[in-house]
């Protein structure tokens, strides 16, 4: 067992911490309680900051250097997600576009589509959002219905797409579509389709934070250019499924970093309140303390494995129950412990100025529902880890 | 970085494993936790000493293999439920090493050996057994109180008892102990209350005393917690592998959803201890600065989270998990047990939050 950073590693993240120091000027939720700043304001702010980390050379980092990485380790990747959230930077608007498709042209497209994408969707010129939930097919995501049909060399794609994280702000979609409607996981194309184009309608979709930070978006004979398929008519199922497994190194730090500086924000609240010492206090803090820490042990010990060669398995379904669970688990005791002073909105005067909590409040409920349900996590777990015995 | 075990201590698993299976499988471990006056295989223990088992925790040069071994070696026994003072053995053999005198290390190595049985007398309160200032005192060459829950301490050698002073050395009275014994839920433990009126030794004065009990601590919640997570471990595939093959509504039980999504639930808990308690017992023997915290993390996490799966577990089987007959109270009463001793979970808790980042800005 080793579970310590390199030299080189530990380098790596002095050099961030340094970078970030230089080139933060304040914290994202400084911008947030800021009322010079509306929603489009604070989009621009995530696009800067987008700008800058590439600029430095952090997006894409585990890529090959002709696109516009370092060939850099996961732990690598993770040193710098932790630190990028444990400092409160703005999240880069493309985070999608990046995360997920950035991998799909790697792995899965041409030449000519990884020249004509990669570098804009890294310097945010493009933002992207994902088009592959629909209204009927969320968790079971194979049960999509939009469609593609030929038009000459193209393709037409009629239907609907919902909770289109960053729909409103995107320039670009990437989608999940039929190019055969009888064949469930064979009959789904891998589409890249510009949003400001006839046929395309997108919508904000308010969500019960109250903004609308994602979208719903409908196709009405929208065009998508054969050149734009990625991978082979009838593979889109096959790509989206690996490339949710893509990078996941750069997630195992994060939320144990991100979650700790609200713990730390949730300690400076009970401290002006002179609640630090109250005993019932201080074992609802340390229970979140130690889940934490137990979370940022299961993190290090899949970072590890990655490091060794050891690819994350099903058992990647732990991390995402865990992380959902405890920030729900961690906001309401946080919004309990504060009292009133905890709901309130992040403009009003006498909020906490170190955490939106009323928003992580509301937002926490989306982490157990998004990017595979808790249940549908469950499944994965019961079925490919433990091996239990399928229905009939 | 690494998380897996290197090659010696999957060996010392691989080996540890196969050792307990051949000659302390559960059903005949069941027979003398249940008949046997000690509550323990005695001669398995002196077989466990011939191979160095009790001297894990001693310094290489005695024939130590550090925490990380000795987590490998207690995540096996808690797979079989082991009954004895195993672990108390282990922290007593420790700890009488670096006492003072040679009376203590004399008794280090015939704990270490398996020839004598030695443990730790420090808690003197029903209602709590954690780190406490104690009453008992040692003075004149006599050692007085009364000590509560001392594990396996009717059948004891020797003691070493907390006092003001320090550490206090008692080796059995000619007459035996004068030892009451606390039968509880566990059938892997026997403690006794154990009055003492007896000649005895300092072998470390208060402020080394200190020093050796808040290591004691420690290393005695990690070999814990590493033994919650072998127990969870095993009961967990008991439950599987019982819902697997039990049918009901013309299915296999296991097939049913709410049963997996419980069962998924029990992995998440059981895997993240072993993350925590590995993760720990690598910061015992390679970052020391953060073993307290670390330790405490593990132990505090690991109760409840044993709790939960050894009780799903019996819910698992239904009605025969609530039977004697059936193996899953067994770990529940264990995973109690060691959620209790070594520093409750409210006590680990505590200090999680004293050491963590988290107060530290």
């Amino acid at each position: 067992m080793d579970l310590r950073f390199t030299e080189e590693q530990l380098a790596f993240q002095k050099d961030v911490r340094a970078w970030i120091e230089q080139n933060l000027d304040r914290p994202f939720t400084a911008y947030v309680k800021d009322p010079a700043y509306d929603a489009d304001a604070l989009v621009e702010v995530r696009r800067e900051w987008q700008r800058k980390l590439n600029d430095a050379g952090y997006l894409g980092m585990q890529w090959a250097s002709e696109w516009g990485g370092r060939g850099a380790t996961e732990v690598e990747e993770a040193i710098l997600h932790a630190e990028l959230v444990h400092a409160d930077t703005p999240q880069v608007p493309n985070f999608l576009g990046i995360s997920l498709l950035g991998p799909a042209l790697i792995h899965h497209g041409n030449e000519e589509q990884r020249k004509r994408f990669i570098p804009k969707m890294l310097s945010g010129e493009e933002i992207w959002c994902q088009g592959f939930s629909e209204p009927s097919a969320g968790s079971d995501l194979a049960g999509l219905r939009t469609r593609a049909e030929p038009d000459g060399d193209d393709f037409r794609i009629h239907g609907q797409k919902v909770w289109t994280t960053f729909g409103p702000w995107s320039d670009w979609i990437f989608v999940l579509a039929r190019t055969d409607m009888e064949d469930r996981y064979g009959g789904i194309t891998f589409f890249l389709m510009p949003i400001d184009q006839p046929g395309v309608d997108m919508r904000g979709l308010k969500q019960i934070t109250g903004e609308s930070e994602f979208g719903e978006v409908f196709f009405d004979g929208a065009l998508a250019k054969r050149e734009h398929i990625v991978g082979q008519l009838g593979e889109g199922w096959r790509i989206a499924m690996t490339v949710l497994g893509y990078e996941r190194g750069a997630a195992t730090l994060r939320s144990p970093a991100e979650y700790e500086l609200q713990l730390q924000g949730l300690v400076s609240g009970l401290g002006d309140r002179g609640d630090l010492e109250r005993e019932d206090v201080r074992e609802k803090l340390g229970r979140l303390v130690v889940e934490n820490e137990v979370m940022r042990g299961n993190g290090l010990r899949t970072l590890a494995n990655m490091a060794g060669g050891i690819a994350p398995g099903p058992e990647s379904s732990i991390e995402k129950i865990f992380w959902s669970e405890y920030h729900q688990h961690m906001t309401d005791t946080a919004v309990e412990l504060l009292g009133p002073q905890g709901q309130l909105a992040a403009r009003a005067p006498n909020a906490r100025p170190d955490v939106d909590w009323a928003y992580q409040y509301l937002w926490s409920r989306a982490g157990t529902i998004y990017s595979g349900s808790s249940e549908v996590q469950r499944n994965i777990i019961a079925k490919r880890v433990l091996r239990m015995p399928t229905a009939r | 970085m690494q998380f897996e075990l290197n090659e010696d201590q999957a060996l010392l698993r691989s080996s540890t494993r196969e050792l307990l299976e051949k000659e302390a499988p559960l059903a005949e471990m069941r027979a003398v936790m249940e008949e046997s006056a000690e509550g323990y295989s005695k001669a398995f223990f002196q077989q466990l000493g011939e191979l160095g088992y009790p001297g894990l925790l001693l310094d290489e040069a005695q024939g130590g293999l550090g925490p990380i071994a000795y987590a490998v070696v207690l995540a096996e026994m808690g797979r079989v439920a082991f009954p004895g003072p195993f672990l108390d053995l282990a922290v007593a053999a420790r700890t009488l090493a670096a006492c003072d005198g040679e009376d203590a290390k004399s008794w280090a190595d015939r704990t270490a050996g398996g020839e004598s049985l030695v443990v730790l007398a420090r808690a003197e309160d029903l209602g709590s057994a954690d780190p406490a200032a104690p009453a008992a005192t040692c003075s004149g060459g006599k050692v007085n109180g009364t000590k509560v829950f001392v594990p396996f301490g009717a059948h004891a050698d020797a003691l070493l008892v907390e006092t003001v002073e320090g550490l206090a050395l008692v080796e059995r009275p000619g007459a035996g102990w004068n030892a009451q014994p606390l039968t509880t839920i566990d059938h892997a433990q026997r403690f006794a209350s154990i009055t003492l009126d007896d000649p005895g030794t300092l072998v470390a004065d208060s402020a080394k005393s200190s020093a050796l009990l808040a290591d004691a601590t420690r290393l005695g919640a990690l070999g814990a917690a590493a033994e919650m997570f072998g127990l969870m471990e095993r009961a967990l595939e008991i439950a599987v592998g019982y819902t697997s093959e039990r049918q009901a509504f013309g299915a296999p039980l296991g097939s049913f959803q709410a049963l997996q999504h419980r069962a998924a639930d029990m992995l998440l808990k059981a895997e993240s201890t072993r993350s925590a308690a590995f993760r720990a017992a690598w910061a015992e023997e390679c970052d020391p600065a953060e073993a307290p915290y670390l330790v405490s993390v593990a132990k505090a996490w690991a109760g409840p989270a044993g709790r939960f799966v050894c009780g799903q577990a019996i819910q698992l089987l239904g009605g025969v998990g609530f039977t004697w007959e059936y193996d899953p109270h067994i770990y529940l009463k264990r995973i109690k047990t060691l959620e209790t001793f070594h520093g409750s979970t409210r006590w680990h808790t505590e200090n999680a939050l004293r050491l963590s980042p988290v107060l530290d800005t």
